[in-house]
């Protein structure tokens, strides 16, 4: 059959040029593929799942209680959804694999950030990649919408009340955005649109080029490759040693997911019920919680007029700051200025470079002290702060909590150094006496 | 032998290449962008859609008397949920559940002497208060809070002392929740003018404008 095929498609041309490409031996690596197969899952549940949705807010009967009050359809189909054999496993599979795509997807970049494979060739890699993580955020959060009970109803509003908070075009940019005011007839539809067809075409034209891109770049190559055979690259071939690897990682994955997915139930519609006069007590996702946390201690106060323009907190905090984030994200390779000076091959140990390290990990810190600012109600509620102390207390803990962290960063490091330059001295001084 | 002299023409291959290109590539941008314009769809004026006004009638938003008109005898501090009714001069009624649901009230009942400024206590007739239950900072409906009797939005925990003119004592809302004016009528209240301030959505540049609003809907 080889034969057969190669002489019509000429697939021996195609094994030398892709299907022996080299994948460096370390688990680290393993992380973007972790979020590659999330998607591919995401993808085969959420066709499964798009069979049986309803994207329509025209009052039904609620399956529930079918002599009640009339629910949305969208909320229906998913009561539905839910009683179909393994259909509320497959909702649950759909929601927790969304998770540990932007899971996977952070510690990745992570991974990029601190070896600094950033540098020259890959710094367009690295902006498809911040892009990538800013496009699954998306499409996690139009998801999250489409069950359209109490919580994902109060979510985008609170969500259309940010995008509506953008000075002079805000009204206009979150009418088109969420099809009119809010909740326009035409809300669902348009969310679903979003959600099926026009982010995940996005996502996966970003992978393909992320792909395509790594392949003809190649990966960096892992510290011990410089060891073992300096300007050499060193791995594994695609087929069919790394593609045995892949395929008992993606099952792993999957088991795990589904795991999960069993005894730990996700957004339970049932428990929220339809949108009501009656808001339930909302919190984003975890990767948006830091956002959330900039709003919770922003002051109302703040809110000024510039030519007609209102510049408030919510634009302040949600769109500015959330956006500023994000280009100092983008703008990493071009911060490094060791980054376009010669071409970059291994993978760099962090505590070589220890201000590059200390400023990644300031930043960690800071996102997960306004995370925990955005558990802001429940802190003051338990009696840790109040209500007039909070929100001083968080902002000197977001200045000097990044600060602390660079720092020890810095004093880790050196000591780390310091340690590393005796045993090589002991090493020395041990071969001299052997002499 | 002749001599080849090239003549040059008047707009090289090239140049006449990119300009079409950046026409064809211009004219069809120009139409995209008109495309995407009609995501936002109009959004029409519609006799729900308005400010409550002075003469409509509130009645329970939800529970087994929805659409009944709210009997003061069974007011309390736990505020109950109504819309604003309108009856027009051709006898027919029509919920006003405003834009966004924005025309939701809360009903609260307190003991007289509790009631203090700035609430606006001409409005506020027997101790009862009628408030936008819409939060002034992004559009949630805020709930009760039994514990210390206040008005509490679980979006981002804005506070708000309905005693004291629903003014904000806890997060992030801006303004305080707008009280409606009402008097009794027998069992029933009647609204005597629309939101003292501004309700969520509507500034205070629009605000004129919403009054106007809200006195064409009295002529209905």
């Amino acid at each position: 059959m080889n034969q057969w095929l190669d002489e019509r498609l000429n697939i021996s041309r195609l094994n030398d040029k892709f299907l022996r490409k080299a994948f460096p031996v370390h688990h680290s690596y393993f992380l973007g593929e972790i979020t590659l197969f999330s998607l591919i899952i995401l993808i085969l549940t959420g066709i499964f799942l798009a069979l049986f949705y309803e994207p329509s807010q025209q009052l039904v009967a609620n399956p529930l209680d079918p002599k009640g009050t009339q629910v949305p359809a969208a909320f229906a189909s998913v009561i539905q959804i839910n009683g179909l054999p393994y259909g509320d496993m497959l909702r649950r599979i759909h929601h927790w694999s969304a998770n540990i795509m932007m899971g996977a997807a952070v510690i990745h970049m992570m991974r990029i950030y601190f070896t600094g494979s950033y540098k020259k060739p890959r710094e367009i890699n690295w902006w498809i990649g911040v892009l990538l993580l800013v496009f699954t955020a998306l499409t996690a959060l139009t998801g999250y919408s489409l069950p359209y009970d109490n919580y994902a109803y109060t979510t985008l509003k609170v969500i259309y009340g940010i995008a509506g908070s953008i000075p002079w075009v805000g009204d206009f940019i979150a009418q088109l955005a969420f099809a009119g005011q809010f909740p326009g007839d035409r809300l669902i539809p348009r969310m679903y649109g979003y959600h099926i067809m026009l982010l995940p075409g996005v996502l996966l034209g970003l992978t393909a080029a992320h792909m395509l891109l790594m392949i003809k770049q190649k990966h960096t190559q892992p510290g011990y490759a410089k060891r073992i055979a300096y300007k050499k690259i060193v791995g594994v071939p695609l087929l069919q040693d790394q593609s045995f690897i892949m395929v008992m990682l993606g099952l792993l994955l999957l088991g795990i997911i589904m795991l999960f997915s069993a005894f730990i139930p996700v957004h339970p519609v049932e428990f929220y019920g339809p949108p009501s006069n009656q808001t339930p007590p909302i919190k984003p996702d975890w990767y948006f919680l830091w956002i959330f946390g900039i709003l919770a201690i922003l002051p109302s106060t703040l809110e000024f007029n510039i030519l007609g323009g209102t510049f408030n907190s919510e634009f302040l905090g949600g769109v500015l700051g959330a956006g500023l984030i994000v280009l100092i994200f983008l703008a990493v390779p071009l911060l490094d200025r060791t980054s376009g000076r010669e071409m970059h091959y291994y993978s760099e140990n962090p505590t070589d470079h220890p201000v590059r390290l200390g400023l990644g990990i300031a930043m960690t810190a800071l996102l997960l002290v306004l995370s925990v600012a955005g558990y802001k109600p429940e802190i003051v509620n338990a009696g840790v702060l109040t209500n007039e102390n909070a929100n001083p207390v968080f902002w000197i803990a977001s200045v000097a909590v990044p600060v602390i962290a660079y720092f020890l960063t810095i004093g880790i490091v050196r000591m780390i150094r310091w340690l590393r330059a005796a045993d090589e001295r002991d090493q020395r001084a041990a071969a001299a006496a052997d002499d | 032998m002749t001599k080849f002299r090239r003549i040059d023409p008047e707009i090289s291959r090239r140049t006449f290449v990119n300009y079409s290109l950046g026409v064809a590539a211009g004219v069809s941008a120009l139409s995209f962008i008109t495309i995407v314009g009609s995501a936002r769809p109009v959004s029409r004026q519609t006799p729900d859609k308005l400010p409550p006004a002075e003469g409509d009638i509130l009645v329970y938003a939800e529970g087994t008397n929805t659409g009944k008109p709210v009997d003061i005898g069974t007011l309390e501090p736990n505020p109950t949920r109504a819309y604003p009714q309108r009856k027009t001069k051709s006898g027919e009624t029509i919920l006003k559940k405003g834009e966004q649901d924005s025309n939701l009230v809360l009903i609260s009942k307190f003991p007289e002497g509790q009631l203090k400024a700035p609430t606006n206590l001409q409005a506020a007739p027997q101790g009862i208060v009628v408030y936008g239950a819409v939060c002034q900072h992004l559009g949630c409906q805020v709930n009760w809070k039994n514990q210390d009797q206040t008005y509490l939005c679980p979006c981002h925990s804005g506070n708000y002392d309905p005693k004291a003119g629903c003014k904000v004592i806890g997060g992030p809302p801006p303004r305080p929740l707008p009280q409606l004016p009402v008097r009794v009528e027998g069992t029933q209240l009647v609204v005597t003018g629309t939101y003292l301030i501004p309700p969520y959505g509507v500034s205070e540049e629009e605000y004129e404008q919403y009054k106007q609003l809200a006195e064409e809907a009295t002529k209905a």
